[in-house]
Parts: structure tokens; sequence; C-alpha cells
């Protein structure tokens, strides 16, 4: 038993509502007689009547509308499936990385797919299927149809992404199919007895573990150093049970850095030293030699650009001014830093502000007719409420729909918002605005206030045409960004300080991770794979991308270019060396059932529940009519 | 309404062959001299008597004077009329249950037998009578004798309302307080009131001569107990008060064997007062009244 539509439970307040009725028509009506004296021999009243008078018109109509309730909500039985009759079955693919490895002439993905159409051509015919995946998230690649034609497209149509599957969009793949008489599930490894056993309802389910334990190398990690400082150095993993030869190579902006043979040891991870890097630039780190998972081959890092970037510091406190200039060029020693009064700046005019800065950070203040890339700011005036729109020219323009609202005594800082559910408290601050941040910007860090302990953002960054802006909240005088005891209020300024800095057309992101971009029309995306995507902006002009293969991506609008590259690791996934499933072999379609008490099929019960409310409310309808011409229609 | 079915053609067709029948002589009697005996009155000759000293001589008889010398004086039959009084109970008690319409079945049958009445054109009249307020409301039309004056009935049957409590003795004192000779009375009523009321008014009827007659109306729904099934609040139409009950099988066994027991009750009593009893239970025994239990109540074809 169960129910398709369980939130359309809520129609059973109307049980509620005839009780009410019921309860008020058993308060003792009145009726008028012509004398008492009939009723002296007629029986009292008793207990017994007053709770449990038998009612059929109460009975049938509760009957009725229960019926028509759990008929709405989607009740449904699970019966032995008939074979031939209809059975449905859920085909659900794991479309993780490890899918995507080699299995011979194919790849486990290659080897689902067949294991599924050996399913389906086997089934008798008439039976259903849909087709479900699941990596990052699930997704019903094919509802479930009896149009095998399409079903068997859609199969093919799978593609392994590089990502981890995650347990939690297994398990909603498995709530997804669990309508199914059978559900085949099609993965690379085990999958946790917890992930499915409390989704599956009374489904079986059937485990095609593919593939076999195969050796696998991954880049695991890639560190660009300082150009003509400090060394970089990549990792190099061996996830195979035997030693591996890798041909290892590095490049910088295509010129090469490293080309070496590297022999691993059995699960061993190796260091590669190189460098110091003559400049900065795009740096990529490859195996060349072929493995199971291409994927985690090759890795980028960006280093960073001995560029002379310009950076002016305004706020009207010179301590202020000094901490955050010894924080920036702690972010990146090239960095040419300005620190001016915000007063002195105003007063040198034009001169100073025609000067393009890369980043412009402002505290306590907002200066007018400053030219930058980017706009940080600290601890930022009151807004004023009930003023137009702020001047073309001003700070606030590149703020769209950020307002200051009030100042805070103080707050406790949290990085980030799971973090302070979880782990409570890390700094606390001063001094801190209380800000109304706009959808465009993402918040990365909150504070928690008050007594009640409320929550209001105090870090937030993003990227409009207008330019990249971020805001911090909190004022970070009396050296705060330097004390041992509040640590994270540094962290914040150097993490929004380096996002603000990045090079704005070239972006290197973990694969699964979201990417805002500016973007003043319609941007056409070019993803690894060559095939073509067109994103729209939102009513901010901002694109979001969200990289599931691993590679390059490029971005194109209107004469603007950026590089979205997707780097690609994850330990548990790009291991293929996973322990079997206790009950089943490494072959081709050696299934384990998880939960199979036999093959069940969901039979929607809404025709009958239908059928006996119909049936309830003509017995009710002969009722009436027989209450109604033995005592008249008022007494009815 | 019923007591318009008392006014139908088709209605009174059945009745224009009824004749009311009267247990006494027209002319009344007390001890040994009849009193109908009124010299002067009426053209029927009786009787002779010798003449006794302060008779009236219109009706010395000259001829048998002359032939034997004798004084006679000649006697006529009194000429008189039986007065037909026909009282409906018209207390809120006749209103419920509203349908049974048990006040429309009263006045239908009261009209009825006041147009059997007029058949030997007796002076008929017809009496409501309810407590209104505290005091006894007696509603009465005036005499009326003939068949063609029938329809003067029907305005007072027409406008009737029920209310107020049911007091029989008091509507008989009434009654009484009119003076007029003994004659016929006719009682439609309920009779759900206190046993002493309607002995008491029955009796006083008896006590002065008249001849009662008793009609007990019950509607069909109150003498069957068939009310809505469930638990109820009751409440006297007459007098208010109130009580919980259940109406089911129970009850309505119940309630059927107090109406039987009421019913005894004023048949036992009438009986032992040379009273006559019929029942009509049920609006819709309105023929069936009239077909079988009009010879009880001195209706003759």
């Amino acid at each position: 038993m169960g129910f398709l539509e369980p939130r359309n439970l809520v129609w059973a307040l109307a049980l509620g509502v005839l009780v009410i009725i019921y309860l008020r028509s058993r308060s003792r009506p009145t009726l008028e007689v012509s004398s008492l004296m009939l009723f002296e021999q007629a029986p009292a009243p008793s207990a017994r009547v007053h709770h449990l008078r038998l009612d059929w018109l109460f009975w049938l109509e509760a009957a009725g509308l229960g019926a028509l309730v759990l008929a709405i909500a989607g009740m449904y039985a699970m019966a032995p499936a008939r074979a031939g009759g209809g059975r449905s079955h859920a085909l659900v693919f794991d479309l993780g990385a490890a899918m995507s490895a080699r299995e011979g002439a194919s790849t486990r993905l290659g080897l689902a797919r067949q294991a599924a159409l050996k399913i389906i051509a086997e089934a008798p015919a008439g039976d259903e299927f849909s087709v479900i995946t699941y990596a990052l998230e699930a997704q019903v690649a094919a509802p479930q149809s009896a149009n095998l034609a399409v079903v068997k497209h859609a199969i093919g149509s799978l593609q392994a992404l590089a990502v981890a599957a995650k347990p939690a969009a297994l398990s909603a793949a498995i709530i997804r199919a669990r309508g199914s008489a059978e559900i085949d599930l099609f993965t690379d490894r085990a999958p946790p007895e917890r992930a499915i056993g409390g989704a599956v309802g009374q489904a079986a389910v059937r485990v095609h573990q593919i593939g076999h334990d195969d050796g696998n190398l991954a880049v695991a990690e890639l560190d660009p150093g300082l150009p003509d400082s400090t060394r970089g150095r990549a990792i190099v993993r061996n996830f195979s049970r035997a030693p591996q030869l890798a041909d290892f190579a590095i490049d910088l902006d295509g010129n090469p850095v490293l080309h070496q043979p590297l022999m691993l040891a059995p699960r061993e991870q190796v260091i590669v030293p190189f460098g110091p890097l003559k400049s900065g630039g795009l740096v990529r780190a490859r195996i060349l030699s072929g493995d199971a998972i291409a994927a985690d081959n090759v890795r980028w890092a960006l280093a960073r650009s001995d560029a002379r970037g310009r950076v002016l510091v305004l706020s009207p406190d010179a301590e202020v001014r000094g901490d955050l200039a010894r924080v920036l060029i702690a972010v990146d020693p090239n960095f040419q830093i300005e620190t001016v009064d915000p007063a002195s700046f105003a007063r040198a005019g034009g001169a100073v502000a025609a000067r393009p800065y890369a980043l412009a950070v402002m505290h306590d203040c907002e200066v007018r007719g400053v030219a930058a890339a980017s706009t940080l700011l600290i601890f930022p005036p009151l807004s004023h409420h009930g003023t137009a729109a702020a001047p073309s020219d001003s700070v606030r323009a590149k703020f769209p729909g950020l307002r200051v609202e009030a100042t805070l005594g103080s707050a406790t800082m949290n990085a980030g918002l799971a973090r302070a559910q979880s782990a409570g408290a890390v700094s606390a601050l001063d001094a801190t605005r209380v800000l109304e941040v706009p959808q465009w910007m993402n918040v990365l860090d909150y504070a928690t206030h008050g007594s009640a302990a409320a929550v209001t953002p105090i870090v937030a960054v993003g990227e409009i045409p207008a330019g990249r802006a971020a805001v911090i909240a909190f004022d970070v005088r009396d050296h705060l960004l330097f004390d041992p005891d509040r640590l994270d209020a540094l962290l914040a300024v150097v993490n929004v300080t380096r996002r603000l800095t990045a090079p704005a057309n070239i972006r290197i992101v973990p694969t699964g991770a979201f990417v805002t971009l500016a973007s003043s029309g319609a941007a056409q995306v070019e993803p690894p794979d060559g095939s073509a995507v067109t994103l729209m902006p939102d009513k901010w002009g901002r694109v979001e991308l969200n990289p599931l293969q691993s590679g390059r991506y490029v971005v194109e609008a209107k004469g603007s270019r950026t590089i979205v590259l997707a780097n690609y690791y994850d330990a548990a996934e790009s291991d293929l060396a996973q322990p079997r499933a206790p009950a089943a072999s490494s072959s081709l379609g050696a299934s384990a059932p998880v939960s199979a008490p036999g093959p069940k099929q969901v039979f929607p019960l809404a025709l009958i529940l239908v059928a006996i409310a119909l049936g309830a409310f003509v017995a009710e309808s002969i009722v009436l009519v027989s209450h109604a011409s033995r005592w008249g229609t008022g007494h009815v | 309404m019923l007591e318009a079915r008392a006014f139908e053609p088709e209605f009174l067709k059945k009745l224009d062959r009824l004749v009311l029948g009267i247990k006494r002589a027209r002319t009344v009697r007390a001890g040994n001299r009849t009193l109908g005996r009124v010299q002067g009155l009426g053209v029927e000759p009786e009787n002779f008597r010798d003449y006794t000293a302060g008779d009236d001589l219109r009706f010395l008889d000259w001829n048998a004077y002359a032939r034997l010398d004798q004084l006679s004086i000649r006697t006529f039959r009194a000429d008189r009329q039986v007065e037909i009084t026909i009282v409906v109970d018209a207390s809120g008690s006749m209103a419920f249950p509203a349908r049974d319409d048990k006040l429309g079945l009263a006045l239908a049958i009261g009209a009825a037998l006041a147009y059997v009445g007029m058949s030997d054109n007796d002076p008929v009249r017809m009496a409501a009578f309810a407590m209104r307020r505290g005091e006894m409301r007696l509603e009465l039309t005036p005499f009326y004798h003939r068949r063609e004056s029938y329809l003067e009935f029907k305005p007072f049957v027409s406008a009737l309302k029920c209310g107020g409590e049911t007091r029989i003795g008091a509507a008989v004192d009434d009654l009484l307080h009119h003076r007029r000779p003994a004659g016929i009375v006719i009682v439609i009523s309920d009779f759900l009131v206190s046993r002493t009321d309607y002995e008491d008014a029955l009796a006083r009827l008896a006590i002065a001569r008249h001849e009662v007659k008793a009609v007990h109306v019950m509607g069909e729904i109150e003498s069957s107990g068939a009310y809505p099934p469930g638990l109820y609040r009751v409440r006297d139409a007459e007098t208010g008060a109130m009580r919980e009950t259940v109406f089911g099988t129970e009850s309505a066994q119940a309630c059927r064997r107090k109406v039987e027991e009421i019913s005894a009750q004023v048949r036992e009593f009438c009986a032992a007062r040379g009273a006559v009893y019929t029942r009509a239970f049920g609006a819709s025994s309105l023929e069936t009244f009239f077909e079988h239990e009009l010879g009880a109540l001195g209706v003759v074809r």
C-alpha cells in the first residue's frame, strides 16, 4: 500500500468538516410535539446513545468522502506482477565518472546498456520500461512506457559524467523508480544498502554490478607554485593493485614544462615537482598513457600572472589602510597598492580617479568616480532610504539591489551557514552592517546576532556586466584582520580578494560546480564534447553553467570569450578496485537482489475507491429519499 | 388543508342522505309532566284533557262541550327542535405534529356533522375553544338551521387557528353559561389533557341534560409514534415543557401504548356517562371515520 500523491491527503480535512457537521447535528435538535404525555413511557437517553448512535447517513458519507480522498491521493496496492500483463520495469543507471571506465573494447556504461537491452529483449510483450539516471542528482531519461523504441533510444543516449555518483542521488532515483514492479540497477560498485533500503519500498531491486577491478591513474592535485619563485607540484595517484607506468607531462600555455615517465607502486601516490615556472599562465598536467578513466588524467591550474595589477585602498582609518595593504600584498605580491584617505582622494579629483584599477577596496566609505574592474566594499555606509536610483558613476550603481540597513553592535561570524548550524560560532565581530543582499550575489559567510540568533549575511560576492563586486559587512578596525583569535575574518577577506582579482576570461572549477558568468546577452557554450548549448541570461545579466564533463568549455557572448576549465578528481569514484557486492559476481549480468520479496507491481486503486464512493453516495441517497418520504424533507 | 374538504360538493354529496339520530324525544319531559306540551305551540293535536281553571280558553273544544256538555281542552305536540353544538378543540396541541393536520381533521369532522345535523333543520352551531393568555376563549357561530346556510360555517372553519392550552372544563363552563336548552353537544378533541379536566367537563354537559358525543382525534404520526429516529429534545406545544427522548422503535411502541391508554380512559368514561365515544386517528381516516363511526354517533341513513 502507498500513495502516489500523498500531499493530496490534505483533502482528508473534509472528513473533519463532516465530523463537525455530524456532531452539530447530534446536538439534540428540538422537536415540538402535541403533548409530553405521549412520551411518559418512552425510554430516556442513555450514554450509549450519546456516543455510539449509529447514523447511516454519517457513515455512508464518511465512507464516500474517505474513498474519494484516498483516490485523489493516488492510493495503490502492491500485488504480484502478472507476466506479460504490463509489468513495469525501471532501469536505473549510474552515470558517475567510473562508468566511463574502459572495459575491453567498450566502457562500463556500454556494458550496462547491453545488459539493459537484453532485459528489454527478454521481457514479455506489453511490459513497460522507464530509464532513470543518477550521478549528482536523479533524472528520468525516459518515463515509463511500452514504446520500446523510445526506451532504447534513451538508453543509447546515456553518457557518463565526470562527477562522482552520490548516494543521495541513488536514493532519489530508487524513490522515483519504486512504483515499478522490478528495478534493475546498473552500477559499477556495490550500492550502499542504506541508500536503497530506505527508498525502495516493496519493489524488487536487482543490482547489476558492471565491470572488473581495473587499474586507474589520476592527477589528484596540481599546484603551479609562484613564477620565478617557488616550485610547483603535481600529485599522481595509482588506484591499481598492480604497479603502473605512466607517461606524465606538464605544460604552461602549451609550452612543455615537464615530460617524464612515472613508475607508481600499487596504490601509490607520487608527488612530481616542477618549475619554478618562468611566467604565469595556464598550467596543464596530463597522464598521456591511457588508463581506465580519461576524465581524471588531466588537470588545469592557473599560475599567477606577473602582471602588476593596481589596487586602490580607500579608508578613513590609516590603520585599516595599512592592514588591508598588507593582506593584499600577501594575496598577490605583484599588486601595486595605493592607499588613500577618501577625503584626499576626492580632493585629488579626476586625475587620480581616471586611472584604472584592477581592484578598488573601500572601507567605511563610498567614493564616486573610481574606475576599477572589481570593487570590494568593507563595512559600507548605511543606505539612504527613499532616495532615487543611484547615479551611474556612484559606487552603489555597481551593486544594484544591495541595501545596508542597520549596524549591529556585535555579531558572531560563522564560516558558512552549514558550519554555523553544526560547529557553532567561530569569531566574534564588533560593528557589523546588516545587509540586504541582491539575488545576483552569492553569500559566502553569515553571522548570527541577538538572543534569538538571527542570521545575517556578512560576505557576498557576485558578477554582473557592470563588473565584479563584493561586500564585507563587518568592520576591520582595531587590527581585526591580524587578530589570531579571529582568523575567519582574514580568511574571508583573502577569499573575496582572490575571487575579485582572478582572471575574468578564464575560470578553473571542479566538475559539478556552478559557474556564474556575466553576460549581457545569450551565451553560446561549447562543451568538451563539441556540442553547442545556448544559455539565456537572467535579469541581472548572468548565465550559469554547470560543467559535468571534464575539460574545456568555451563561453562566448557579445564579443566576450570566457574559458571554463573543469577539473575532475574524486578519490572514491576514480578508485575502480572497489569491493564487489556480496552476492554478485563481477561478470556482466550477474545480479544481486538487494530487496526482492518477489516481483510486484503497482495497482492503482482509484477506480475501486471511486466505485466505493459512488456506492456509498447512492446508498445515502436511498436513505435520504426514504427519510424524506417518511418524515418529510424538513427532517432530512 | 383537510378542513377544506368539508365544503367540497363531492364530499357533501355523500352526506346528503344522512340524518343525525337523536336519542330522546324532541319533547322534553321532566318527571310525569311533559314540559313539551306547551299549550298554544305546535299544530299537531296530541290529546284531550279535562279543563282546569286557568287553562287557555282558546284551546277549549267547544264542539265536545256542545255534544258532551263537558269542558275539554285540546292539547298539541310542541313543535320543538334540538340544538346541536359542535365544539372543536383549538388548543396548541391540535397543531402538532404539523404533518398530521389534526385541527384540519377535527374541523372537517365537525363541519360534516354540522351538515348532517342540518338535515332536519335543527339549529346547528360550531364552537372552538382554547386558553389564550390565561383566559378561555370560546368562539361560537350563530345557529344555522338549513343546509342552504351551511356555507356560513366556512369563514369560521377557515379562519380558525390553534394556540393555547387545552381546558375543556373551562370551555364547558363558558358554553353552559349561555343557558341554552338541552341539546346535543359534540366535543372533538385530542383529549391530551388531564383526565379530571375532560371527565369533569363531559359530566357537567351530561348533567345539563345534553346528549354528549365525544370524537377523539389524533394524528397519524403521534398515534403511531413514528417520529424521525434519533436523540431529540421534545417540547410540549402547550406548556413549553421539555425533555429528552430517543425516537425509535421502543419509543414508538411506548407512544402507541399511551395513546391507547388515553383512548380507553375516555371511552370508559363516556360509556359510564351514557355518552358516545368515537375516534378518528390519522388524517387519512376521514373517509373511514364517516363509513364506520357515524353509526356510533347516531347518524342514520
